[in-house]
């Protein structure tokens, strides 16, 4: 039957160190005498944000947060609570939070529970079309309440102490790209929300909109107030149709209710959002080339400076920011910076989401506190690898980012600790390998997509991820050389140092990160000419053993006729003819073809 | 009147609407509609649901939802009531909303084998 209750314990560093361990046996002995045990769930959270009055645990249904108890209450909480379902209330923490809503519904689900949701707070639990569902949860009150008697450079300093970074990728500091582009002087000024996700694999700005886009309307109104701009524009991609449907849609409710447009609420602050769609070239993600694709010419990237504070769309004082990062603005607004500032680790502050893909069992959006471990996401969040297969490699930041090896799942994740593991943070992408990926092909298939990509604009980019493209092609198809695993190297370290944007300079980073970490793949596919995961199809070596019973199938199926042998006898094939297809192997009803 | 005060009016006239809209029915149910959700089949789930009230499901506060972010289970439906652990369904299919309808929503058995644990 399901639960009648479900008891979530914080387990974030904070109060696991108050004793959680000895609170589950505790609660467990009590649940055991009052024979309750079958009718209450008991989970671990990551960390639930109210680190002063830990420990801190959650009773649902009805989201009663206790605090400040120790194991010698547990009896009381027990017999009051679970049995009588009388709430105690010298225990509970009074606090209306933004953060963490979506407890209510999905806090009972590991996969869930285990989450810290700031930026994805509504995704998921209202209905994203509905204005209503959003004022309701204290929507547009974060405008209100700076309208009402914050100080644009108040907000600025708000948002500068909660030590928000942008979630872009990059991870400037917020607050000081609020406060360069509130110093200028201009008689117009722009707010862009950057919704270009391009990342092969990344979907959570997209479900971030189509899940509460008025998040993102109520973010940039706050920082067109704060900046002094007038105007917001949301740059987003034209294969989004829902989330432009609903962004569209939250624009022109949110004018209705007269959260946007002239004298805002009657205060006199005015602003309006316009979207602007885009065709999809990942480069556009860029800031200089997104200005210039809103302005109506080619994307393309420009030298930096003069950045976009002083001088960016259409010559004016710019401010972009990342949906994410928009997304968390009403609430260190409302839950203030302080406590916004009291989670993660010392230089990232705040939740980051992923998008958890690849070989794990549970797929999905993940937001955690900064500093969790790359093993507490694939394993306690994700689950671990299906089907007991060896987890080789998790690859963060999309393609910009690096392959990281078992050896570093204890990295704590923030800006500097992954960039210092070799890869990046990027937008957050996060795609787990197993064994039975070959990390020359993954780094090729990135490579592919940034090679495809690159606007052709500067040399290094354009010429430099070609040759190391054709580089790789050779070692996949058994021509390689030793050789060519230095000259990737020299290759990629030149295009990171020499390319004008973000895009070549983060190029080479899957191939430079797989030779650092598996360059034993790479030696093997050049020197044995053998591929270990058995997926470079120019190395594999296709043979009939004895299982074969001449039904000639594969001789049929073979289109190189490579296959030869007389019927109801073993067959051969050529390996001089075989061009590894594989048809062979799949027609085969015995299981007699071996792949090697 | 200060924007602060304006935003509580506006939120009291927003949850009087939603009310309005049959909110405090016994059972919520959320149907999740995000481009994901969408493409693992949730438009067919939705008209189940839709078709079910418009032929006379009561007490039912049916709405749509984004997605909550766990992919491989979509479709997904949570059925909420009031001082119950909210009950969230995955890999929901048009065959398993009727049953849904038929099982939980009528008659109120939670169909247990479909819960996401």
């Amino acid at each position: 039957m399901p639960k009648r209750f479900n008891i979530t314990l914080c387990d974030g560093p904070s109060c696991m160190h108050k004793n959680s361990k000895e609170i589950v046996a505790a609660i467990e002995a009590q649940l055991k005498k009052h024979e309750l045990s079958d009718h209450v769930g008991i989970n671990l959270s990551g960390c639930l944000g109210m680190c002063a009055r830990g420990p801190v645990m959650i009773i649902n249904p009805g989201y009663s947060i206790y605090g400040d108890f120790t194991e010698k209450d547990i009896p009381e909480i027990i017999e009051q609570h679970i049995k009588k379902n009388k709430p105690i209330a010298r225990f509970i923490i009074d606090e209306d939070h933004l953060y963490n809503r979506f407890f209510r519904v999905f806090g009972d689900v590991n996969f869930f529970g285990k989450q810290m949701r700031i930026a994805l707070r509504n995704c998921g639990i209202i209905d994203p079309e509905n204005i209503d569902d959003y004022i309701s949860l204290r929507g547009y009150e974060a405008l209100a309440k700076v309208l009402t008697d914050i100080a644009p450079e108040k907000v600025i300093g708000q948002i500068k102490k909660s030590g928000l970074r942008g979630r872009g990728g990059a991870g400037f500091p917020t607050g000081i790209k609020w406060e360069l582009t509130a110093r200028e002087k201009s008689d117009e000024k722009f707010v862009i929300c950057n919704a270009d996700e391009g990342d092969p694999g990344a979907f959570m700005d997209r479900s971030a909109i189509e899940g509460d886009p008025h998040t993102i309307v109520e973010g940039m109104a706050i920082a067109g107030y704060a900046i002094g701009a007038q105007k917001g524009i949301v740059y987003i991609r034209a294969e989004y149709p829902l989330a432009v449907k609903r962004i569209k849609k939250a624009i022109a409710d949110a004018r209705k209710e007269g959260f946007l447009g002239q004298n805002i609420l009657g205060t006199g602050f005015s602003f309006d959002i316009e979207v602007r769609l885009g065709a999809g070239a990942f480069v556009c993600g860029e800031e200089t080339a997104l200005m210039l694709s809103i302005e109506g010419h080619r994307g393309m990237p420009r030298p930096r400076p003069p950045f976009p504070s002083v001088s960016g769309l259409f010559g004016r004082p710019t401010l972009i920011n990342n949906v994410e990062t928009l997304a968390n603005i009403p609430v260190i607004i409302l839950d203030g910076a302080q406590w916004f500032s009291s989670l993660g680790t010392e230089k990232s502050k705040g939740t980051k989401v992923f998008a958890l893909a690849g070989k794990i069992k549970n797929t999905g959006l993940v937001e955690v506190p900064m500093g969790t471990t790359l093993r507490q996401i694939i394993y306690n969040i994700g689950g671990g690898i299906p089907g007991d297969k060896q987890f080789k490699a998790v690859q963060t930041g999309g393609p910009s980012g690096g392959c990281l090896s078992e050896e570093y799942l204890d990295t704590k994740i923030d800006y500097e600790s992954l960039a210092a593991a070799g890869s990046i943070m990027g937008s957050g992408g996060m795609i787990v390998i197993d064994e039975d990926s070959c990390m020359v092909n993954i780094a090729k298939f990135f490579l592919e997509f940034t090679q495809n990509e690159s606007c052709g604009k500067c040399t290094p980019c354009r010429e430099g991820t070609k040759r190391m493209l054709e580089i790789l092609t050779r070692i996949t198809e058994g021509k390689g050389s030793q050789e060519d695993i230095d000259k990737l190297l020299r290759l990629g370290n030149m295009i990171k140092k020499a390319s004008l944007c973000g895009l070549g300079q983060s190029a080479p980073n899957p191939v430079l990160s797989t030779i650092k970490n598996f360059r034993a793949e790479y030696e093997e596919h050049v020197r044995d000419k053998r591929c270990r995961a058995g997926v470079c199809r120019h190395l594999l070596v296709y043979e009939i053993t004895d299982k074969c019973v001449g039904c000639s199938a594969c001789k049929k199926a073979c289109p190189a006729e490579a296959i030869s042998g007389a019927l109801k006898q073993k067959h051969l094939i050529d390996v001089n003819k075989c061009v590894k297809c594989g048809a062979c192997f799949k027609i085969c009803k015995f299981g007699a073809i071996k792949k090697s | 009147m200060k924007p602060l005060e304006i935003i509580r009016k506006k939120r009291a006239e927003a949850i009087n609407r939603i009310i309005a809209k049959g909110y405090l029915s016994s059972k919520r149910v959320y149907v999740g509609m995000a481009t994901c959700e969408i493409a693992a089949g949730s438009k067919e789930v939705m008209e189940v649901f839709q078709d079910a009230v418009k032929s006379g499901l009561s007490d039912v506060y049916l709405s749509q939802k984004g997605c909550a972010g766990r992919c491989n289970l979509e479709p997904t439906v949570e059925v909420v009531e009031e001082g119950r652990i909210p009950l969230k369904y995955g890999l929901v299919t048009k065959e398993k909303a009727k049953e849904i309808i038929e099982r939980h929503l009528k008659k109120g058995e939670v169909i247990k084998e479909w819960l996401i644990k």
